[in-house]
C-alpha cells in the first residue's frame, strides 16, 4: 500500500507540475537558509576532543588585586603569570599538566636549500602531547632531563617535517629557529583542529602550530610571547626577567583530571598555593578565587559561537516558519481542489485513515525533495561563506549529521504543515463533492 | 420593454462553428410573465445569458428600455445589469462567507446606494420573502426552498425591470418548489416582470406565457389567460 | 472602500487562508525590519571614515634571524632605502598598524602612577618623527616631534618627553579645554602634547570606545619581529611592494619578509566577519520578501479558484471589473495591516531580545515604519495579477450548472 501511495503522490506533482515546484523549491530554500547557518554553528560548537574533553580542565587563578577588573564575564583573567605557570607545572601532583604560549621564529636551514619562512611556534610542556591525543609518527617527546635543562630540541608536524627535509623520518635532523639550532626529536601528525580551544586568545579558528618546543626555553632563551600580554597595574618591563618575575599574564595553562576526587585533590591544592602565596604578598583578595573549566566549559566561556552566528541561526528558523506557512497554504490550496477526487475514492471504500495517510505519504516525498534541494542550496552557501573567510574553510562545511539531518528537518517540516489540510480533506463528506453541482 | 431583433450567438472553436442562436426575435412587455422551455442543449441558457447581458451576441440587435445593449461597453453593461435585472440562478449562488442580509445587501453595494436605504431595502425584501427573522443567518444554515427565496430577495432588493429566473425551482423538491412559484406569482401579481427558464412542463404551465427554444431559434406560444387546456410546444 | 465591513466578516468566517498569510507578513515584517538596521549598523562600520589614504599605503613584518646587526641602525638604513625608492612617499618603522586588529594599548592618565587618576584607554604607536606623514594623518593643532625628540631605545633607560595625540582622546582627558600643551600619563612617565591629531583610527575598529583614541611615540625599539608602514603615490604601490622583498634582502640577507599586505587588504580581513554577516542577512531578506510575495500570490490564486462561482455572480449582479479587483485588493490589505501590526509588535520584541543578549544597538522606529510600507506596496504588487485574472471571469459562470 505504501508504495501505491508513492506512486499516486508522484502522479500528483506531476498533475500540478508548477505548485508542486513551488512548494518544493519554498522548502528546499528554507531548509537551505536554515542548514547554511545552522551547519557553521554546528561545527563551530562541535566538541573538539570528545574523548576526554571533560577530563581536561584550564586553569584561571585570580591574582589581582581587589577592585581590579577583567573583561571575561565573571572578571577572571585569562591566562596566568610566568611565576604561577612554573610553579603549577612543578608541582609535586600526580597529574598531567600543560603549561603552552604561542611564539614565532623565522624557520631555516642556514643554507639555500629552503627559502626561509616565517612560523607560529607553540611552546609546550612534555605532557601536552599525551593530554591533547597528539599522535606521533616518528620518534616521540623529548625527556623529563631535556625539558629540565632547556636543551635546544622540537618536535615538528609532518607537514614541516616535509618542508623542511623532504620526508617525515626526520627524528635527529637540526633546523634553525631564528638563530638558535635545534634538533627534531619527534614528528606528529599535523594537528587538525576546527577550534584552537587550548589558546584561544588570537583566532579561536585559527590552525593550530606545527612546530614545538619545551617549556624551559621560554626562561633560558628569553623567548617572549606572540600572543597576548596584558596587565592590571602598573609593572616597567626593561629586561625580560622582569616580564618573567610580574603579575601580566601571557601563558595557558591545562590539567587533566580524570574524575571528581582527583578534581577535589588538584583544588585543594590550589587553595593551599594560593594561601602560600598570599604570604609573599601576591594574591591579595580576602577570599581565594580560582577556576577549573573543561573544554566544553571553557569554549562556552570564551563566546566562541559569536553573536553574529546565533542571530543567524534564529533568523533563519523564522524564516523557515514563513516557508512552511507558505507550504501549508498551497497544500490547502491543492488539496481542497482534489475533494472531488478524494470523494470518488472514498465512496469507492477508503476509509478516513487511508486518505490521511496517503495524504501524508505525499507531503512527505514533498519533504523529500524539499530536503535534496535543501542540501544543495545549502552547499552553494557553505560554499560562498568559505570563499569569504578563509577561517572558515573548516567551519562552512556540512558533516554526516548536518547532511542527514537536512532532509530530516523538511520531511519533518512539511508533515506538520500537511497534518491540517490532510486532516480536512480526509473530513469532507464524500456526497457533497460526488453531485455535479 | 426588452426587444430582441435577429439575435444570433455563434461560437468559434478550432474547426467548428456553433450557432447558438439564430435570428431569435422577442418582445416582453411590461408585467408578463414568461417561461422558456425547450430540450436541452437547444440554447436557452444562452438565450437566459444574453437577455442578462452576461455574454455578448455575435448578431442582431438588442434593446432593453430603448437602450442598445450591443453598444455598450463592459462597464455600462454591468451598471445596466445592476439597475434593470434581477437574477434568480439554479444554484442559489448565494455567497457562503456573508450572511443573508450582507447577500440581500450586494448588488446594492454595487450602485452605491446609501447604507440607511439599503437597510430599509433589504428588510423590506427578506420581509417579503418571510426571512426577515433570519437576517442574520448564513447560507449554510437554511434548507434550499429558503436559500433560494433569499435568492428572490436579493433580486428583487435593487427594483429591477424584470427578473430572470434560470430554472428556480431545479434543485428543490416539490413542496418548496410550489411555495418558491407561489411566490413568484405573488410578485408577478405585484407589479414585476418575469422571464422564467425551466423544462419542468408543469411550471411552465403555471405561466401565462410560454415560448420554447429548439435548435437556436424561438416557437412562440401564446396562452390564452388562464385556459389550461391549450398544449405547450412538442 | 465601501466593501469593507462585508469583507472583513467574511474573512471572520474562513479565516484558515488569512490567518496563515497574516502569520508569513507578521514574521517577514519582525525579521525584515531588524535585518534591516543590522545591515546599515553594519554599512555605517565598514564605511566609517578612517583618515588614511588606505589605497596608498601597505605594511610588512620584518623576522630577524640573523645576530651580527644592530637593529635601529638597520631599521635606519631600511628606512633610508624604502624613502628613496621611486614612488615611495614616505615609509617608516612602527610598532603596529592600524587597522589591522593587531597593536598595543594601555590607559592615559591624568596624574602618575600610582596617584589616583582618570584613566582613559587607547592605543599607542611607536615611531620616529616620519610617522605622521607615512600614516597620512592631519595634525589640526601643534606639530610633529624633531629627529632630536626622538628616542632611540638601547638600553630603556630613556623615555619619549613628548607625543602626539588624537583630538578624541584629549577631549576625553581634558573635556571643554585645548589639548595642545597639555601633559599626560603613560604608567608613571609624562608626555606633552605637542600636536594633537585630527582623525585617525586605532588598529581595533570594533573597540567602540578605543578607535578614535591613539598615541604616536617618539619611540625606535624594533626588536627581532618589527613592522614597516610604506604610503606611496596614488596607483603606484603594487609597483612598489613587488620590489620589497628584493630590496629588504639585498640590505641585510638574514631575515624573512612577510604579510607584505596593503592596509585596504588588512582592514578587509579584520571586517570580514561583518561583511559576511552583512551579505547573509542580505540575501535572507531578499529571499524572505520574495517567498512571502509568492505566497501571497499563491493564495490568492487559490482563493479565486475557490470563489470562481460568487465572482461571477457579482459580475452578474452588476459588479464592475473594477469593483472584482478592488475586492481582493481590500481583502487582501485588511490581512495585511492585521498581520504588518502583528509585525510592527514583532519587530519591537525583537529588536529588544536582539539588544539585550547581543550587543545590537536599539532598533530605529523607522526601519520598522519603512518596512511595513513595504511590505505592503509588495503585497499590493502580488495581488494584483490573480485580481485582474478573477475580474476576468466571465459573468456566465453563474448559470452554469456544473
Amino acid at each position: 500500500m505504501f508504495s501505491h501511495y508513492i506512486d499516486l503522490s508522484w502522479r500528483s506533482f506531476k498533475r500540478t507540475p508548477l505548485v508542486s515546484l513551488l512548494m518544493v523549491i519554498a522548502i528546499g530554500v528554507g531548509i537551505g537558509i536554515t542548514m547554511t547557518s545552522l551547519s557553521v554553528y554546528h561545527m563551530m560548537s562541535m566538541d573538539p576532543i570528545p574523548e576526554k574533553s571533560d577530563k581536561l580542565f584550564a586553569v584561571q587563578l585570580q591574582s589581582m588585586d581587589e577592585g581590579e577588573s577583567w573583561w571575561s564575564p565573571d572578571s577572571m583573567p585569562y591566562q596566568l603569570t610566568y611565576r604561577d605557570t612554573e610553579n603549577l607545572l612543578n608541582a609535586d601532583l600526580p597529574f598531567k599538566r600543560a603549561a603552552l604560549m604561542k611564539t614565532g621564529f623565522s624557520v631555516h636551514l642556514n643554507s639555500d636549500k629552503v627559502k626561509p619562512f616565517l612560523e607560529q611556534t607553540r611552546v609546550a610542556s612534555r605532557d601536552a602531547f599525551d593530554m591533547f591525543n597528539l599522535p606521533f609518527i616518528n620518534g616521540g617527546v623529548w625527556s623529563k632531563e631535556q625539558e629540565s635543562s632547556a636543551a635546544p630540541v622540537a618536535v615538528i608536524s609532518q607537514s614541516i617535517s616535509k618542508k623542511l627535509f623532504g620526508t617525515s623520518n626526520s627524528v635527529g635532523e637540526t633546523f634553525y629557529l631564528d638563530d638558535l639550532s635545534v634538533r627534531v626529536v619527534g614528528v606528529i601528525e599535523d594537528w587538525k583542529l576546527h577550534i584552537k580551544y587550548f589558546d584561544l586568545n588570537n583566532g579561536s579558528f585559527n590552525k593550530p602550530e606545527h612546530i614545538f618546543i619545551p617549556f624551559s626555553l621560554i626562561k633560558a632563551n628569553e623567548i617572549d610571547t606572540w600572543g597576548n600580554t596584558n596587565g592590571w597595574k602598573h609593572e616597567p618591563v626593561k629586561v625580560f626577567n622582569d616580564k618573567l618575575q610580574s603579575e601580566k599574564f601571557w601563558l595557558q595553562f591545562w590539567v587533566e583530571l580524570n574524575n571528581a576526587s582527583e578534581k577535589r585533590v588538584f583544588e585543594a591544592y590550589l587553595e593551599n598555593y594560593i594561601a602560600e602565596e598570599k604570604k609573599a604578598g601576591r594574591f591579595t583578595r580576602e577570599k581565594a578565587e580560582y577556576k577549573l573549566r573543561d573544554v566544553n566549559q571553557w569554549i562556552s566561556y570564551w563566546e566562541v559561537v559569536n553573536e553574529d552566528n546565533k542571530i543567524m541561526v534564529a533568523l533563519s528558523f523564522m524564516f523557515l516558519a514563513v516557508c512552511l506557512a507558505n507550504i501549508l497554504g498551497l497544500l490547502l490550496a491543492k488539496f481542497l481542489r482534489r475533494a472531488p477526487e478524494v470523494g470518488v475514492r472514498r465512496a469507492l471504500g477508503a476509509s478516513k485513515k487511508q486518505v490521511f495517510f496517503q495524504h501524508i505519504v505525499e507531503v512527505g516525498m514533498l519533504g523529500l525533495f524539499g530536503g535534496v534541494i535543501g542540501i544543495i542550496v545549502a552547499q552553494v552557501g557553505l560554499f560562498g561563506i568559505r570563499q569569504s573567510l578563509s577561517y572558515y574553510d573548516a567551519l562552512a562545511n556540512m558533516d554526516i549529521s548536518m547532511l542527514m539531518t537536512a532532509p530530516l528537518i523538511a520531511i519533518s517540516a512539511c508533515i506538520i504543515a500537511g497534518l491540517y489540510p490532510a486532516w480536512l480533506v480526509c473530513n469532507t463528506t464524500p456526497a457533497t463533492y460526488l453531485k455535479t453541482q | 420593454m426588452l426587444k430582441m431583433n435577429n439575435i444570433s450567438k455563434m461560437y468559434q472553436t478550432e474547426m467548428v462553428q456553433t450557432h447558438a442562436l439564430r435570428d431569435f426575435n422577442l418582445n416582453v412587455e411590461e408585467g408578463e410573465f414568461i417561461a422558456v422551455t425547450g430540450p436541452s442543449g437547444s440554447g436557452k441558457t444562452t438565450f437566459l445569458n444574453i437577455a442578462g447581458m452576461l455574454e455578448p451576441f455575435t448578431g442582431g440587435e438588442y434593446l432593453l428600455d430603448g437602450i442598445d445593449v450591443g453598444k455598450l461597453n463592459d462597464n455600462q453593461r454591468a451598471d445596466l445589469r445592476n439597475q434593470k435585472i434581477g437574477f434568480i440562478f439554479q444554484g442559489f449562488n448565494l455567497i457562503p462567507d456573508l450572511n443573508l442580509y450582507e447577500n440581500v445587501e450586494v448588488p446594492l453595494r454595487y450602485r452605491g446606494i446609501k447604507a440607511a436605504e439599503r437597510k430599509r431595502r433589504i428588510e423590506q425584501c427578506l420581509e417579503q420573502v418571510g426571512l426577515a427573522s433570519r437576517a442574520k443567518h448564513l447560507p449554510q444554515q437554511l434548507s434550499g426552498g429558503q436559500q433560494q427565496r433569499v435568492a428572490i430577495a436579493r433580486a428583487l432588493a435593487g427594483e429591477p425591470r424584470f427578473l430572470l429566473a434560470d430554472e428556480p425551482t431545479g434543485n428543490l423538491d416539490s413542496l418548496m418548489a410550489r411555495q418558491v412559484m407561489e411566490l413568484l406569482e405573488q410578485i408577478n401579481r405585484d407589479g414585476a416582470t418575469i422571464i422564467m427558464v425551466t423544462h419542468d412542463a408543469e411550471l411552465a404551465r403555471r405561466a401565462p406565457r410560454n415560448i420554447q427554444v429548439v435548435d437556436g431559434q424561438l416557437a412562440d406560444f401564446t396562452l390564452y389567460q388562464g385556459n389550461p387546456n391549450m398544449v405547450v410546444g412538442a | 472602500m465601501l466593501e469593507i465591513k462585508p469583507i472583513f466578516n467574511a474573512l471572520l468566517r474562513s479565516k484558515v487562508g488569512a490567518v496563515l498569510l497574516l502569520i508569513q507578513i507578521a514574521i517577514t515584517t519582525a525579521i525584515v525590519s531588524n535585518a534591516a538596521f543590522i545591515i546599515k549598523d553594519r554599512l555605517d562600520y565598514l564605511n566609517q571614515p578612517t583618515g588614511y589614504e588606505e589605497e596608498n599605503i601597505f605594511k610588512f613584518n620584518v623576522m630577524t634571524f640573523g645576530t651580527d646587526v644592530d637593529l635601529i641602525q638597520q631599521v635606519d638604513l631600511d628606512e633610508q632605502m624604502l624613502r628613496a625608492m621611486p614612488g615611495v612617499v614616505d615609509a617608516v618603522q612602527i610598532s603596529a598598524v592600524p587597522l589591522s586588529g593587531g597593536g598595543s594599548s594601555t590607559g592615559f592618565r591624568l596624574k602618575p602612577v600610582p596617584e589616583k587618576s582618570k584613566s582613559v584607554n587607547a592605543s599607542y604607536f611607536e615611531t620616529d618623527e616620519h610617522g605622521l606623514n607615512t600614516l597620512g594623518v592631519n595634525l589640526i593643532a601643534g606639530r610633529n616631534f624633531t629627529e632630536g625628540e626622538v628616542v632611540l631605545n638601547r638600553d630603556y633607560s630613556k623615555f619619549p618627553k613628548v607625543a602626539l595625540a588624537t583630538k578624541a582622546l584629549m577631549d576625553d582627558l581634558y573635556p571643554g579645554e585645548d589639548g595642545l600643551g597639555k601633559v599626560i600619563y603613560m604608567g608613571d612617565k609624562p608626555l606633552k602634547i605637542i600636536g594633537v591629531i585630527g582623525m585617525m583610527k586605532g588598529p581595533w575598529l570594533k573597540i567602540e570606545n578605543r578607535k578614535d583614541k591613539s598615541v604616536l611615540l617618539p619611540l625606535v625599539d624594533p626588536r627581532k619581529l618589527h613592522q614597516f608602514l610604506v604610503r606611496t603615490e596614488p596607483e603606484r604601490r603594487a609597483e612598489v611592494m613587488k620590489q620589497i622583498e628584493n630590496a629588504m634582502h639585498t640590505n641585510y640577507s638574514k631575515r624573512v619578509i612577510q604579510d607584505l599586505t596593503g592596509l585596504d587588504v588588512k582592514k578587509a580581513d579584520y571586517v570580514a566577519e561583518d561583511r559576511l554577516m552583512m551579505r547573509m542577512l542580505v540575501i535572507l531578506i531578499s529571499v524572505l520578501v520574495l517567498v512571502t510575495a509568492l505566497g501571497i500570490f499563491g493564495l490568492t490564486l487559490f482563493n479565486i479558484n475557490k470563489r470562481t462561482k460568487q465572482i461571477g455572480t457579482r459580475r452578474a449582479l452588476g459588479a464592475r471589473k473594477s469593483a472584482i479587483i478592488s475586492y481582493f485588493v481590500v481583502e487582501n490589505s485588511l490581512i495585511c495591516i492585521a498581520g504588518l501590526i502583528l509585525g510592527v509588535c514583532g519587530a519591537v520584541l525583537l529588536g529588544q531580545q536582539l539588544m539585550s543578549h547581543y550587543s545590537v544597538p536599539a532598533l530605529s522606529n523607522l526601519y520598522v515604519a519603512v518596512t511595513a510600507i513595504a511590505v505592503f506596496l509588495m503585497s499590493l504588487l502580488a495581488v494584483i495579477g490573480p485580481a485582474r485574472r478573477a475580474a476576468n471571469i466571465d459573468p456566465s459562470i453563474a448559470t452554469r450548472t456544473i
